[in-house]
């Protein structure tokens, strides 16, 4: 329900923009029962199993800038944190597999040990980006005088994280693929493989394809789905944010901001865990 | 002064009439105040307690005023009673005696306390991880809750798996039980943030035994060295342990928000099983 702010009759811009963000955001602490009350946090989790989903797809639609629409009237952090969670188990369990493939192949002989450490980094890199990023953005943004609200920044920034998953699957086999015997690696079997993708297409497009992918060499390709997946959920914060700021030429800067930490986040990824 | 005139018995005219009623009234208040004095310690089981605490005592009723003779028929009567596990017996027989003398479990032997707990884990394992549908009382489990079951099963764990890694071993166990005691935590919080009912240590408590298909597999896979075998013993021993920990965890949230609710046990039982494999 919508709580209308009295007019409180100095008119400027400033106060008329605040004006009904605060109106809203006057609903939630009615329920605020204290930091150590469960019932406190319960209403930024109150979505349902396909509400998340309907959430977690749009996501993977970069394009579409209309993410804080979806979540204006219930934001939650559910994605937030379970996002992030997966995304740090598949790192450090796809790190270590990555790992144990290449100790396999080079040596013969598995001297592998599974490297615990490798669970601090993913947790510690990939929480305190969630968290403290839209932190910054929320302070900055209220700073500069525009509305912002920290829990849909946590929301959308947390289902911005999703796109990394599947990438986070891809990125060790690519090292499987190329640590293959030779003897795996000839055209045929590849011809059998692409068959499956490009079924449809005539027989030597087929062959041109096959010889263009084994052409290029495998770390390249790791680089191509990386940068795939950092700009797909870099436009997708970017986009995000600029229709929620909607806001003058000079905001615009922080959108660019948000664009690059996106990217440079996903760079660390590869570089760090992938390398 | 008071403690004096309570002692010195008024006199009276002393026919044996008399003393017959004051012998029984003496009985009946005893009977009263703490049956446990004059009873055996199972007499109260034949009532089933719908707990076990001994600090929730409200639905024990109180000891009927019954004279002599029908206690000597309920004493006849608890040896063909069905045993509910005798811990329910001596807690509240702590109940019922509040001022009698002091309460069995401190002056029992040590080996039956380690036999009464060995035996509440070992029922409670049953309940939950063997769950069987025609059992009689589906939700003694959540009320009989404790958390040995779970620490030994959590440290036996963390031990199989530290033991089976070449190095690091102390953070292997680090991880392992930090893994497991925050995630048992975050998970229960996670029911609730998402609108559940469920009792904070009940879930911790249910969490804990799931894992002990985990512990089973953590054993053999210490045995054995094959890392087909492994993954196949794993992928078992977390479809068990799913398995378990799904009729809790669903019944505890709005059916819509069931998945919401499995998802992260799912993820924390995956983690658990890739350390497993991943340890050799």
């Amino acid at each position: 329900m919508q709580i209308f702010p009295p007019n409180n009759g100095s008119g400027r811009g400033y106060q008329t923009l605040e004006a009904p963000a605060e109106s809203f955001e006057q609903q939630p602490p009615n329920n605020w029962k204290g930091v150590f009350n469960i019932s406190s946090y319960t209403q930024y989790f109150n979505v349902d199993t396909d509400v998340v989903i309907n959430r977690l797809i749009s996501s993977f639609h970069p394009t579409a800038g209309d993410f804080f629409n979806k979540i204006e009237a219930n934001p939650d952090l559910y994605g937030l944190i379970w996002i992030t969670t997966t995304l740090v188990f598949m790192l450090s369990c796809f790190e270590n597999f990555a790992t144990y493939l290449m100790q396999k192949h080079t040596d013969g002989t598995t001297t592998w040990s599974f490297d615990v450490g490798y669970v601090n980094v993913a947790a510690s890199g990939i929480y305190g980006y969630a968290i403290a990023v839209p932190m910054a953005f929320y302070f900055l943004l209220r700073y500069l005088g525009s509305n912002a609200s920290l829990i849909r920044f946590w929301c959308m920034w947390g289902y911005s994280l999703s796109i990394f998953m599947p990438a986070a699957v891809s990125l060790p086999f690519k090292i499987a693929y190329s640590l293959m015997p030779p003897r795996f690696c000839n055209c045929r079997s590849h011809l059998e493989n692409l068959k499956v993708v490009f079924g449809n297409l005539d027989f030597r497009i087929r062959i041109w394809i096959s010889k263009f992918l084994l052409l290029i060499p495998v770390e390249f390709l790791r680089w191509i789905i990386i940068l795939i997946t950092g700009t797909a959920s870099s436009c997708f914060v970017a986009l995000n944010l600029r229709s929620y700021i909607e806001g003058g030429n000079d905001l615009t800067i922080i959108v660019i901001a948000a664009f690059l930490l996106q990217m440079a986040l996903s760079i660390f990824i590869k570089v760090w865990f992938f390398p | 002064m008071s403690n004096s005139h309570s002692d010195t018995i008024p006199l009276r005219p002393s026919n044996s009439q008399s003393d017959i009623d004051e012998i029984r009234s003496l009985i009946d208040d005893s009977v009263h105040s703490g049956p446990a004095v004059v009873l055996p310690a199972r007499h109260p089981a034949t009532t089933p307690p719908p707990s076990s605490s001994p600090f929730i005592s409200s639905n024990i009723p109180p000891p009927p005023p019954v004279s002599s003779s029908s206690s000597l028929q309920k004493l006849q009567a608890v040896p063909a009673a069905p045993p509910p596990p005798p811990p329910v017996g001596n807690s509240s027989s702590i109940v019922a005696n509040g001022f009698g003398p002091p309460p069995n479990t401190l002056t029992e032997p040590v080996l039956d306390t380690v036999k009464r707990d060995l035996w509440r884990i070992v029922s409670n394992l049953k309940l939950v991880v063997f769950p069987n549908p025609f059992r009689e009382d589906p939700g003694k489990a959540l009320r009989d809750w404790d958390l040995w079951g779970p620490f030994f099963f959590i440290v036996f764990l963390g031990v199989a798996l530290s033991w089976s890694a070449s190095v690091k071993k102390s953070q292997v166990f680090a991880v392992a039980f930090a893994l497991l005691a925050a995630g048992a935590v975050i998970l229960t919080l996670n029911v609730l943030l998402l609108g559940g009912h469920i009792i904070f240590f009940q879930s911790l408590s249910l969490l804990g035994y799931c894992l002990f298909p985990l512990d089973v597999g953590a054993l053999i896979c210490m045995l054995k060295d094959n890392v087909v075998a492994k993954v196949i013993i794993v992928c078992l021993a977390l479809a068990w342990s799913s398995w378990a920990a799904y009729p809790f965890m669903s019944s505890a949230v709005n059916p819509n928000r069931k998945a919401l609710a499995l998802y992260p046990v799912l993820l924390m039982y995956l983690s658990v099983g890739f350390l497993i494999i991943a340890i050799d």
